[in-house]
């Protein structure tokens, strides 16, 4: 056992350990385009060009040659950071990378939000619920862990978009900005940019244009919360240092927040790393419903012009988010409970 | 007469281990019938074999002229004749949303059908073997598992087109992890037991041993993962469905495109072309999730010690 204060350490090793991970991602998503059965230019052109062109596109991308070598290339690519250039209408013959740097805030903006939004009601109903064992707001709150947990993203954005956006008039249901330009890509977040150019108003603009989706993707992801907070705050509350705390005459709303909550909050930490993988899948699905210019619209396009170079560059975009996302879990994990450092 | 009774015997021994697995799964599910898991499983069944019900008999009850384009009159809101109105192109929604439950219901059951074919004996094997064998399946299942499943599905199905068949076999993908994990950590406890163990000490085959003692003890298992997992791929489905990279325009009833063709309408207040596919839905991955979480805490004793 390692002592104290090898938290870098153990950071290090996360490190080397989520290379293979990288690798077998890279190695599925290599498999799923270049060696499933089928031909991925043809599919992806379904029809729309003439035989010579699918064989001159797939010589240029280099796709006639031998399998082992069109992976050695693919995989020395993406380490070398040079995803290749597009071949779809439009973005043609720009450098994927830069499309997808150029996206890739809009995403994040929009996930950074609904996380926001899912952990604040989640949390909140999931000590409610957590607290409240089995009475009426717990059995209405687990429910709507539930039923909200399995609501279709894209349905809800469009209920939310009738209610908020067609009826009442208060969000707009469309893009990220609206009334003028958009503030200078600095960073590409949009909140973030206009605060550093000084500009208030378009940043309300900008927190005014991203309530509904993050609305939408956030209530979602928020059912997980709920239940896993609730679960693991019935567990903590009965534990011994707990038991002590009430035997020491400590009030009980705050044995809940000091003692109880904080440590009900470890597993949540744990298995929010999963919760990335539905928080960047739903992300797509809201993308398309509030015709947000993220990762996933660019994705659709890359999908439907052929895009070949696109399509690969932004799923292994995604693959790299997840492996760091998963590993700055651990990490986080490792400084809060010192138990799980090796 | 004697033949009879050996007719018979050999009916109850080709029909008696599936009859007897039917029933130690219904057991259960009798007995816990007042507690709430016992509830909630039960709503959710009774939900699903209802959405059977209607996916196997929509013929019979929505004629399919009533879901071809321009049946009627467009974006005609719900009325006595039209109960959930039409929609742009002049289909009847209700006939759309009763044709939907048959077409999910069906990629449903190819994608738990596959995922269950592949993910099982990788499961098995895995867990029995163990060993690095073991440890290399279970890294790149994690990954899998990690990797944002709609985004898989979504790349699978651009190269492999559009189809039921081709959809149910993009989500797949999705499920073979979970099925896997499941299956292997069972046949890890599973292994350990005693008759395993004895069988062993009488010098079972491997084979025998995994196929005869670990896999029909493993398969208890095999509802709460389908149940889990099927709220999600009938989900999954619709959004492929909706991204447009799921079925073919002329399928009859399809309620991921519904909801993609209710988009453009929305800005003119039409909600119906959108609420009715999004709640039949959530009406089926809501039986679905009921009857998951209900049955994994009923079969599973060690989640209702935790509990009690």
């Amino acid at each position: 056992m390692p002592k104290a204060g090898s938290l870098w350490a153990y950071a290090a090793t996360r490190l080397f350990l989520s290379l293979p991970m990288l690798l077998i991602l890279l190695t599925i998503v290599f498999t799923v385009l270049r060696i499933v059965p089928g031909d991925p230019i043809a599919a992806l052109f379904a029809g729309r060009a003439p035989p010579d062109v699918v064989a001159a596109t797939r010589h240029r991308l280099g796709l006639d040659l031998p399998i082992w070598q069109q992976y050695v290339n693919y995989v020395v690519q993406v380490f070398t950071g040079s995803l290749g250039t597009s071949i779809g209408a439009s973005y043609h013959g720009k450098s994927v990378l830069f499309i997808i740097m150029d996206k890739l805030p809009a995403t994040i903006e929009l996930t950074v939000g609904a996380m926001l939004v899912a952990s604040i009601v989640g949390l909140s109903t999931g000590v409610i619920s957590g607290t409240r064992r089995d009475k009426p707001s717990d059995i209405a709150l687990r429910l709507y862990g539930t039923i909200i947990f399995v609501v279709p993203i894209f349905w809800l954005g469009q209920i939310l978009q009738l209610i908020f956006a067609v009826d009442l008039r208060l969000f707009p249901a469309q893009l990220r900005f609206s009334g003028g330009p958009p503030p200078l890509m600095i960073t590409g977040l949009y909140t973030l940019d206009s605060l550093l150019e000084g500009n208030l108003g378009s940043f309300l603009v900008s927190i005014w244009h991203l309530v509904l989706p993050s609305l939408t993707l956030g209530l979602v992801l928020s059912g997980f919360f709920t239940k896993t907070v609730r679960a693991n705050l019935l567990r903590t509350v009965k534990a011994d240092y707990v038991e002590a705390a009430r035997a020491r005459g400590i009030p009980e709303n705050k044995i809940v927040s000091r003692y109880a909550f904080k440590n009900a909050l470890i597993p949540v930490i744990t298995v929010l790393g999963l919760q990335f993988a539905i928080l960047f899948a739903g992300a797509v699905l809201t993308e398309r419903t509030f015709t947000w210019d993220g990762m996933g619209t660019l994705l659709l396009t890359a999908i439907n012009e052929a895009d070949y170079p696109m399509v690969e560059g932004v799923i292994v975009v995604y693959a790299l988010i997840i492996v760091l996302v998963s590993l700055v879990i651990d990490v986080i994990n490792g400084l809060i409970d010192p138990r799980v450092r090796y | 007469m004697g033949q009879d009774i050996q007719q018979q015997r050999i009916i109850t021994k080709i029909l008696g281990k599936p009859v007897r697995y039917v029933r130690s799964l219904f057991r259960p599910l009798v007995r816990e019938r007042r507690t709430l898991p016992g509830i909630l499983s039960w709503i959710g069944l009774v939900m699903l074999l209802g959405f059977i019900f209607i996916g196997i008999f929509a013929p019979v009850l929505v004629p399919i002229q009533q879901t071809n384009a321009l049946a009627y009159p467009i974006l005609l809101p719900p009325n006595a004749q039209h109960w959930m109105g039409t929609d742009g192109i002049g289909r009847d929604v209700f006939a759309r949303v009763i044709w939907g439950a048959r077409t999910s219901l069906t990629i449903m059951a190819i994608g738990a059908l596959l995922a269950l074919i592949v993910g099982f004996p990788i499961g098995l094997f895995s867990g029995y073997v163990g060993g690095w064998v073991d440890r290399a399946l279970v890294l790149v299942m994690d990954s899998v598992y990690a990797f944002p499943g709609l985004l898989l599905a979504a790349l699978i199905a651009a190269v492999i087109g559009k189809g039921i068949f081709n959809i149910g076999i993009a989500i797949t993908v999705i499920y073979i992890p979970l099925y896997f994990r499941v299956t292997r950590s069972q046949t890890l406890s599973t292994r350990e037991e005693l008759y395993v163990e004895a069988a062993r000490a009488l010098g079972a085959r491997s084979w025998t041993i995994m196929l005869r003692y670990i896999a029909f003890n493993v398969v208890i298992v095999i509802p709460v993962i389908f149940s889990l997992s099927a709220a999600d791929t009938i989900l999954t489905a619709a959004g492929l469905s909706y991204l447009g990279l799921g079925l073919e325009i002329d399928v009859p009833g399809d309620w991921g495109r519904d909801l993609s063709d209710a988009q453009k309408y929305l800005g003119s207040g039409i909600w119906w072309t959108s609420l009715f596919p999004g709640l039949m839905i959530i009406l089926l991955t809501i039986g679905l999730s009921f009857l998951g979480e209900g049955l994994s805490d009923i079969i599973n004793p060690l989640l209702r010690k935790e509990r009690s």
